[in-house]
């Protein structure tokens, strides 16, 4: 039997008759809120990680604290650090285990571009994860603050929901240190 | 070991820890061949983070270099900072401002407590208790402040220069640095009471993973691990670099050499770094914080020179090559855990599996500087 | 730890891999010198520091340096350095390689220190022909030797007889380069 003769959900019901934007959104907005992050750090980015996730940043302010151990339970992976050529197929794997849907989050300067450890005729570093993974946010930094981490977790849920829930701060407004 | 690992029927299965982990603190991966509960043999994976830094100190001047030391081991990034000052400073003759050591000192030791207090919440995490974390987390981001407040930056430092540091630390780093020592001092008795004292830690702690003096030297393990195991041994006092000569302070040993031994020598060592923080403050001279007429494009005279710091984790040493230009021939970078971590594979042979976690915690290790 | 006895024997070492040919090969050039008179003695002392050091043990200044012995011996001796060393309770603290390309050598250098409470450090260190390097293990005496060595063949190639494992350790499996010798081109 082929897979072919098999009939898809779309074409055997109409669409008109069936509509789950209502609930998608829904669904959307459950998921945006509650965000869990997969335990993973790489390298300094790590540290900063886990200071937002814990006293003073707290990361639960905004659901994103459930940091998962393992791969299944996730749904964000938040890429912070270094990658290299020999971590880069254990990254791959531990994407591919995660259930969708999934969005990855490229932390630091490494992550976005490898960062310092770029140059040319390095041997060792991968230049960038959007080289083999879907990035949707890029924090920049080394290593980014954990207040910017919070913030690309908010420009993940606009991302997901197509509105932001806090709002956003003018560079203007905000007080000088 | 158990008598089932000396029997000569006995089953093997391999198991696989991480490079993902959670209990590996970071990309270390450990391939463990077990006999039941029981390890047969642990051989640690390293390089899931290698970046090349020994190469990169070969392709960019001895300036360029800087950034690097804030990146290796993110957690005592100043006394990184300090080893590459020295090394350069003793490689071109720069004298130093006796005011700007002091500041190294200072700050290195701010820095000292910060990584102990990660690596204290950090290692009762990994035995499964979460909220000492959050506690010295919180001291922690009060020392970040005050860090911040003068380097510019949260982790990955890069404040030292050659001849002096970046910049002088002002009335109200002072002020704070004073206030947090207070604030700080009554919280280590605290945790005591509240972590060091619970019968599960005590357990899982005493006892566990046995390292001999012996065993040090032949693996070359240095800091808190060489510490516990009973050996008086730190490059602040038997390799005086910096002011720590003429600073009042002691080093914790203890006898008993297992992880329970590494752990105390961590918390008194924070206590020892408070002791020295201060002494340094109330001797802190006035003058300037950077030597005068140091050159933009360092060149060291040709030869290889050696200098050694201790960082948190244990001797922290460089040595470079120099061919007299403004790069070097070769740079090594001598990483504590990496000597400390290679005693695993011996020391962790007969282990129950949980065990060799407690033991690994204990080591304290920080996998990009292990890495390089 | 004895200092004298240690740089005794280190000396007593180096002295015995020095082969015989130098000084008959160095009187000749030193005729030459003198009879071609004093204007061309000043480069030739110049290159002199261009030419790789001959064997032999040198008392280094601590503060310039950050070592007190810095000895050069074969590479067949490096094993009984190491147990001379080790017999006075030294600790081993990196293996470093160098490679020199210009003269075709390269280098491993090992520190010493001493962790029992005085100050020492000792760097011994042997000089290797570029296409056979070829120099015995120290890790039956220092088990802390196993991983540097390991390294530094991963990083510049040189082959320690007798390592247990010599295999990738910092660099994928599949990497068939030696990243820090100088004619590495990724």
């Amino acid at each position: 039997m082929g897979t072919e003769s098999l009939p898809t959900i779309e074409s055997a019901i109409p669409s008109a008759l069936l509509q789950f934007h209502q609930l998608d959104q829904l669904r959307m907005l459950a998921r945006a809120n509650s965000l869990w992050p997969l335990t993973f750090g790489l390298a300094c980015c790590a540290i900063e990680m886990l200071s937002s996730g814990c006293a003073r940043f707290d990361l639960s302010r905004f659901g994103a604290e459930v940091f998962r151990p393992s791969p299944r339970q996730s749904d964000v992976m938040i890429v912070a650090g270094t990658i290299n050529k020999k971590m880069l197929p254990a990254v791959k794997i531990l994407y591919d285990q995660m259930p969708e849907p999934k969005w990855v989050i490229a932390m630091g300067n490494c992550a976005i571009s490898g960062g310092p450890f770029a140059y040319p005729g390095q041997y060792n570093v991968v230049e960038g994860a959007d080289t083999f993974l879907p990035v949707d946010v890029y924090i920049p930094g080394c290593p980014p603050r954990p207040e910017a981490l919070i913030e690309g977790l908010l420009e993940l849920e606009e991302k997901i929901t197509g509105n932001r829930r806090w709002p956003r701060v003018k560079p203007e407004t905000m007080v000088k240190g | 070991m158990s008598s089932l690992a000396q029997s000569q029927l006995r089953e093997t299965f391999e198991l696989n820890i991480g490079p993902q982990h959670p209990a590996t603190h970071g990309v270390l991966r450990i391939k463990v061949v077990m006999d039941g509960e029981y390890i047969d043999r642990a051989e640690p994976i390293l390089g899931y983070i290698h970046r090349m830094h020994e190469k990169m100190g070969e392709n960019r001047t001895w300036n360029q270099f800087w950034p690097n030391m804030g990146r290796l081991d993110y957690l005592s990034a100043m006394a990184y900072n300090h080893c590459y000052a020295g090394l350069m400073e003793r490689a071109a003759g720069i004298e130093v401002p006796e005011r700007a050591e002091y500041i190294r000192v200072i700050t290195a030791e701010l820095n000292r407590i910060q990584s102990h207090l990660l690596g204290f919440g950090a290692y009762i995490m990994d035995l499964g208790g979460f909220t000492p974390l959050m506690y010295a987390m919180d001291e922690r981001e009060q020392i970040l402040d005050l860090l911040e407040s003068v380097t510019g930056s949260r982790l990955t430092y890069c404040y030292f220069r050659f001849g002096g540091v970046y910049n002088d630390i002002d009335d109200d780093f002072i002020t704070g640095t004073r206030a947090f020592l207070k604030r700080f001092r009554p919280q280590i008795p605290m945790y005591h009471k509240l972590v060091t004292g619970n019968a599960i830690l005590m357990d899982r702690l005493i006892g566990v993973g046995p390292i001999s003096a012996d065993m040090c030297r032949k693996y070359g393990a240095t800091g808190p691990v060489l510490r516990g195991s009973g050996v008086n041994y730190d490059i602040r006092r038997n390799e005086p670099y910096s002011v720590y000569p003429e600073l009042d302070f002691d080093i914790p040993v203890y006898k008993e050499c297992d992880s329970m031994a590494r752990y105390m020598v961590r918390m008194d060592e924070m206590v020892q770094s408070c002791r020295i923080i201060e002494n340094a403050l109330n001797k802190l001279p006035e003058g300037p914080v950077m030597a005068e007429k140091v050159p933009k494009a360092l060149k060291p005279p040709k030869g290889d020179y050696h200098y050694a710091v201790e960082a948190a984790r244990g001797t922290f040493s460089m040595r470079t090559v120099s061919d007299g230009t403004n790069t070097s021939y070769r740079m090594r970078l001598r990483s504590p855990t990496y000597s400390n971590v290679s005693l695993f594979e011996e020391a962790s042979r007969g282990m129950l599996l949980s065990d060799a976690l407690a033991f690994l915690g204990s080591l304290d290790p920080v996998i990009p500087e292990m890495d390089r | 730890m004895d200092r004298a006895k240690i740089k005794r024997e280190l000396e007593n070492l180096a002295a015995e891999g020095l082969p015989a040919e130098p000084p008959q090969e160095e009187t000749p050039v030193e005729v030459q010198t003198e009879a071609e008179g004093e204007d061309k003695a000043k480069p030739k002392a110049k290159k002199d520091e261009d030419v790789p050091r001959k064997n032999g043990l040198i008392e280094t200044e601590y503060a310039k340096r950050g070592t007190h012995l810095d000895v050069q011996i074969n590479p067949d001796q490096v094993v009984k350095a190491a147990e001379i060393l080790d017999a006075e309770g030294m600790t081993l603290e990196m293996v470093t390689g160098v490679d020199w390309l210009k003269e075709g050598q390269l280098e491993v250098i090992y520190d010493y220190s001493y962790p029992g409470g005085q100050l020492f450090r000792v760097v011994v260190r042997a000089r290797l022909d570029r296409n056979n390097p070829d120099i015995p293990t120290v890790c039956h005496l220092y088990g802390g030797a196993n991983w540097h060595e390991r390294e530094t063949w991963e990083m510049l190639g040189i082959n320690f007889v007798g390592h247990p494992q010599l295999e990738h350790f910092l660099l994928p499996e599949d990497a068939d380069f030696y990243p820090l010798r100088k004619d590495f081109k990724p």
